[in-house]
């Protein structure tokens, strides 16, 4: 009976990364996670579904001889001069050929990579779980600095007016100068922070894993909210900024729809399983993804639903939907890809080699 | 399930969480802690264990007896069933103990994967399992690597399987008592080899905070043993030593039967555990004192 029973528990054996990497759009193709640990640009334009290449190949090895194995992708694919740019679980930075595939460069950084990354000014940023962001040259991937911050970065950094935000593990939100990395200011919160920030006219967003939303001043850092906003749980998803609201989902379940101004709360719609996945604007359509595979359609000014059911997708989404006019793509884990129109029509889409 | 992960699991999970923060994010540190104390929590148990499995060994020569006396097993069953009422002693006693802990065994396996699972779907299933109290949100995120380890991968160095292995041999040898049944003796030195080996075996595929605890629980069993029966009781050099096979072969030799004497002999060694080979004077006497009481009582009933 012992044994049997330690057999059980054992045989669950140790978690395994799958991914959460969201699509991308670049012309006429579509470049998504769409197995776990493989990176591919799917043809759009015929709506064939035709995969056009994939990415390892399996004779594709790294500097040292040793094959490529990204494990699992988090990273979002980047679309910038026509390479496709990518962290991965294995630790490497990936510069790939929009058209072929070909590996452009490869960095290897000091853990899995999380987030994705940013490309602005022919220069690549990218946080790693060994505690840095590195900004690389985006044509050969020559480091230009890195910083060090004193725990994992598992979040997307935000670009933006020769600043780099980035959000760390390690409780503080960093403000770095975009050309040296030399930090301008930081804002330490009460628990990691594994969400990207984003600006709404010089204040900066950002969640933690405290279950708070805090409005920091971009120039400063100081809070400009008397006090961040709580949810039930933590908050994971990149926030999105209309006007003077602000929505953002958290892992509780609800997608809370508060004030840019002074945070106060304007309505909250609770979805009944986390939220990880960014909300994204379809249209006039408000698109918030839960774990468990559920779309919620709701209009931005109230939270009612809009749909009057969620589509139900039957798959484990923790990715940032891609939303493109009234239509936006979503990658569930495990690598399928979906269709959702504003309407509330969701469509598997079937791929082909 | 969700009964289940909201009475042990999520407290588990929520208490190593705490302890990690007390011990300034370690979370290594945290694992030993709650071992000791789920050992000391779980101690009334881990004795009546020990005393239900000397009683049970105590009866081996009487059970042998009624082996051979009763053919048929139906009778045989009876007449067994009969002796553990006379004798005052439940055959599950040392199970039942044993029952008890496994659900926090399993649950802490469960609550370590999530804990220290180190994916980032691991840590939103974490998300789902913590309370929202501010002292524990600090504590996020965990640290997972402790001395050599990755508390969240297993330990490929063998050093922590050898470490399991070595303690749970040594648990094992001080908690098996000896016994004049030659099955019985070689089941147990068959099982005195197969757990550590097993656990050696699991604690290079299970996270290695797994590991951790069961080489920390091993090692506070056997402080246990230490101070509930005094140094003077174990002899390190019978414990470390690997069990001769030559009782079970002079034991197969004595099918015929015992002589009276030898039978004394065996129901005395059947009352001692294995460290107990070299006896000294004032607690053996109290224990032969233990027992004598307990079958006065019997009779009277």
């Amino acid at each position: 009976m012992l044994s049997t029973l330690f057999l059980a528990t054992a045989c669950a054996g140790i978690a395994r990364p799958e991914g959460w990497a969201g699509p991308t759009l670049a012309d006429d193709r579509l470049v998504a996670s769409i197995e776990r640990g493989e990176m591919a640009a799917v043809d759009i334009e015929d709506s064939s579904g035709r995969v056009l290449w994939r990415f390892p190949l399996k004779d594709q090895r790294h500097p040292d001889g040793s094959k490529i194995d990204p494990e699992a992708i988090y990273s979002t694919p980047v679309v910038a001069d026509g390479a496709v740019y990518f962290g991965a679980y294995d630790g490497w930075l990936y510069a790939l050929d929009l058209t072929s595939g070909d590996i452009r460069w490869q960095i290897e950084t000091g853990g899995p990579i999380i987030g994705s990354a940013v490309v602005q000014d022919g220069v690549v940023y990218a946080g790693s779980d060994d505690g840095r962001l590195y900004a690389l040259d985006a044509a050969r991937g020559q480091e230009r600095w890195r910083f060090k911050s004193d725990d994992s970065i598992w979040a997307t950094p935000l670009v933006a007016d020769g600043v780099v935000y980035v959000a760390s593990m390690d409780k503080k939100v960093y403000a770095l100068d975009a050309a040296s990395g030399e930090e301008k200011w930081h804002f330490k919160a009460k628990s990691g922070l594994a969400s990207t920030p984003v600006l709404a006219e010089g204040t900066l967003l950002v969640g933690g894993l405290d279950s708070r939303i805090r409005a920091l001043d971009a120039t400063s850092g100081e809070e400009r909210w008397d006090e961040p906003f709580k949810a039930d749980s933590w908050f994971w998803t990149r926030p999105l900024v209309l006007g003077d609201t602000v929505y953002a989902g958290s892992l509780d379940g609800k997608v809370y729809a508060l004030d840019v101004n002074d945070g106060s709360p304007k309505w909250e719609q609770d979805t009944g399983a986390p939220v990880r996945a960014a909300p994204v604007l379809l249209d006039d359509v408000l698109l918030i993804v839960n774990r468990k595979g559920k779309l919620y359609g709701l209009d931005p000014q109230n939270g009612q639903l809009v749909w009057p059911l969620p589509i139900e997708l039957a798959k484990t989404v923790l990715s940032d939907p891609l939303a493109q006019g009234a239509m936006a793509y979503i990658s569930a884990q495990g690598g399928d890809l979906f269709t959702v129109s504003k309407d509330g029509r969701a469509k598997l889409m079937i791929l082909t080699d | 399930m969700f009964l289940w992960d909201l009475v042990f699991v999520n407290p588990i999970a929520n208490a190593l969480v705490i302890l990690s923060n007390v011990f300034l994010g370690n979370f290594g540190v945290a694992i030993i802690v709650f071992t000791i104390l789920m050992r000391l929590l779980t101690m009334p148990l881990t004795l009546r264990q020990i005393r239900s499995s000397r009683s049970l060994s105590a009866l081996q020569p009487k059970m042998q007896e009624l082996q051979k006396k009763y053919k048929d097993p139906k009778r045989r069953q009876e007449e067994t069933m009969k002796l553990y009422r006379e004798a005052g002693v439940n055959p599950l006693g040392c199970l039942l103990p044993m029952l008890v802990q496994f659900p926090i065994w399993i649950a802490l396996y469960r609550a370590l994967r999530i804990i220290v699972g180190g994916t980032p779907e691991s840590v939103i299933g974490l998300s789902q399992r913590l309370y929202p109290w501010g002292y524990i949100e600090q504590a996020v995120p965990l640290e997972n690597n402790f001395l050599w380890m990755d508390l969240g991968q297993p330990d490929t160095s063998l050093i922590l399987a050898f470490i399991v292995f070595a303690s749970t041999y040594v648990q094992q040898r001080l908690a098996t008592p000896t016994t004049t049944d030659p099955r019985t003796q070689s089941t147990n030195q068959m099982m005195l080899w197969m757990m550590p080996l097993m656990f050696a075996f699991f604690t290079l595929q299970v996270p290695s905070g797994l590991g951790v605890y069961w080489a920390m629980s091993n090692i506070v069993g056997v402080a246990m043993y230490y101070f509930t029966h005094g140094p003077e009781r174990i002899n390190w050099r019978t414990v470390l030593m690997p069990p001769s096979s030559a009782p079970a072969g002079r034991q197969a030799s004595r099918r015929e039967g015992p002589s009276p004497k030898e039978k004394e002999a065996a129901e005395e060694a059947a009352e001692e555990p294995v460290e107990a080979n070299q006896p000294t004077g004032g607690k053996r006497k109290k224990k032969r004192l233990r027992h004598g009481r307990s079958r006065g009582k019997r009779k009277d009933r």
